[in-house]
């Protein structure tokens, strides 16, 4: 990455390492910076690394070793600090993980008022904007499993929206959804990210790679193998490796 | 057809046997005398019999054992999932202590040993050994039922920045509860019958009065069935208002 003024980066990351208890070493040495207002899009194959790097920004797994920075906010043993992180970090998983228990209205009021203690009211209201946002300000009184994988997809972002977050992270947002819904979720995405939302988002959508990222790295055994710009890497990969993935994938 | 067939069969069957057995027992039934064990009315006046006293305390019993065991399974249920090294010792401790004893031996136990140090009543020794004894078994099956809630939805809770606390509270637990509650109605309904062994420590419960009447009248076989019909109408009863509300969340959710 071309040099630049360190205030800039929102997150800092600094030679973690991560290995399974079953001998996968999931990232070696890994490092990397995130800029304000920046997407990065991170790609590689199955088992690259790419889930458990972004899960190790909230704290959802934990590092062997190096340094995780988010916000001025080091993500080390002190649970407060975690627990600080997370709240400006959101995040979307493949399969929604909606609460089913919960209607959409709820799903999307809970954090708001357990941890930003708002009151009912107030959520509400924030809630009800985040789903017109999303498109489905109608499902608001359903239960998530009565909504299409698109739906329960948006709700989820919006739920995740709904904590003011300041980097939203997406772990292929799409890939378990139906052909014909994945475009109305990257819809979505777009507009945040032309909103100037910090993403961090691994997905195999190269079109949508190509885009929207302002920043995109291809991963493979868990470090780096090239980044750059998409137009870069696309148009001009410089690791024989990055050509091959591409072409397989495109 | 085949089975309407069956069914006539198996009635057939059991009714012979029943009126066989009565007869080749010779047993001179009275069961004119057991009503008024049961109530008596006079002027319009409802007295209670001994076996409704019997019925109201084996369900005071119940209820606050219902209690007591619930939340000792929910909280047994919570160290044992913990990080603590000592809540996992302690709660493994007493499971296993409880599980691998007799009932009846943690009653005398409580009632002959703890509660003169304690000086308990008779009333909360009973309660305290029931909510202990089935107090275990519901830890067993909450805890099944919260490694039953799949990990993304701790995953999404944490990622909200909500505590572990609160993703028990409001995520977790109501939908582990959901899942759980066909076998806590069974333990609930053990607990019911469970409690007939209270009568070991003179406890006036439903067995216990039934066995004074019928040291007294010679009634077994009248009181016997009629103390196993009214165990049969609470357990019944308690398993179908179970089942309306898991009906009613099913709905809901």
């Amino acid at each position: 990455m071309a040099e630049k003024n360190r205030e800039d980066y929102i997150i800092a990351v600094d030679g973690i390492n991560k290995a399974f208890p079953n001998g996968v070493h999931a990232l070696q040495d890994f490092s990397i910076r995130v800029r304000r207002r920046e997407v990065l899009v991170i790609i590689g194959p199955s088992g690259s690394g790419k889930s458990t790097f972004l899960r190790c920004l909230n704290g959802l797994e934990e590092i062997d070793s190096g340094s995780i920075v988010v916000d001025g906010i080091p993500l080390d043993y002190k649970k407060q600090n975690r627990l600080e992180i997370r709240k400006e970090v959101g995040m979307v998983f493949q399969s929604f993980n909606l609460f089913p228990h919960l209607t959409v209205l709820d799903n999307i009021n809970m954090a708001q008022i357990l941890v930003r203690k708002k009151s009912k009211k107030e959520a509400t209201e924030t809630s009800m904007n985040l789903l017109r946002k999303v498109g489905i300000p109608e499902k608001a009184r359903t239960f998530p499993n009565h909504l299409s994988g698109g739906q329960q997809q948006r709700v989820a972002i919006a739920r995740a929206l709904a904590m003011m977050p300041k980097v939203m992270l997406f772990d292929e947002a799409t890939s378990a959804l139906d052909p014909e819904m994945i475009g109305e979720v990257l819809e979505v995405m777009k507009t945040l990210a032309g909103e100037g939302m910090t993403m961090v988002v691994v997905t195999h959508e190269m079109g949508f790679a190509r885009e929207v990222s302002d920043w995109m790295v291809f991963m493979e055994n868990g470090s780096i193998v090239e980044e750059g710009t998409a137009e870069k890497l696309f148009t001009n990969p410089e690791k024989e490796r990055t050509r091959e993935f591409l072409s397989q994938i495109l | 057809m085949i089975d309407v067939v069956l069914f006539l069969c198996v009635l057939a069957g059991a009714t012979w046997l029943v009126t066989d057995g009565t007869t080749k027992l010779g047993y001179n039934w009275q069961w004119y005398r057991v009503p008024r064990y049961i109530f008596t009315s006079e002027n319009g006046r409802f007295t209670a019999g001994p076996l409704l006293e019997g019925l109201k305390v084996t369900l005071e019993i119940t209820a606050a054992s219902f209690f007591f065991a619930f939340t000792i399974g929910l909280i047994t249920a919570l160290c044992r999932l913990s990080s603590s090294v000592l809540a996992r010792m302690v709660s493994r401790g007493y499971l296993e202590l409880v599980r691998n004893t007799p009932l009846l031996v943690q009653l005398f136990f409580i009632y002959f040993v703890l509660s003169p140090i304690f000086d308990m009543s008779r009333f909360f020794s009973a309660v305290l050994a029931l909510s202990l004894f089935e107090g275990a078994y519901a830890s067993e099956i909450f805890r099944a039922g919260i490694v039953s809630i799949p990990k993304g939805q701790w995953e999404a809770s944490y990622s909200l920045g909500l505590s572990g606390w609160d993703s028990y509270r409001w995520i977790v637990l109501p939908q582990a509860v959901r899942r759980v509650l066909p076998p806590l109605t069974s333990q609930a309904v053990s607990l019911v019958k469970d409690s007939a062994l209270v009568s070991t420590i003179a406890v006036y419960d439903l067995t216990m009065r039934g066995q004074e009447i019928i040291a007294e009248t010679y009634l077994a076989f009248e009181l016997w069935f009629t103390i196993a019909a009214i165990y049969l109408t609470i357990t019944v009863a308690l398993s179908s208002a179970v089942a309306v509300i898991e009906k009613r969340m099913k709905v809901a959710a």
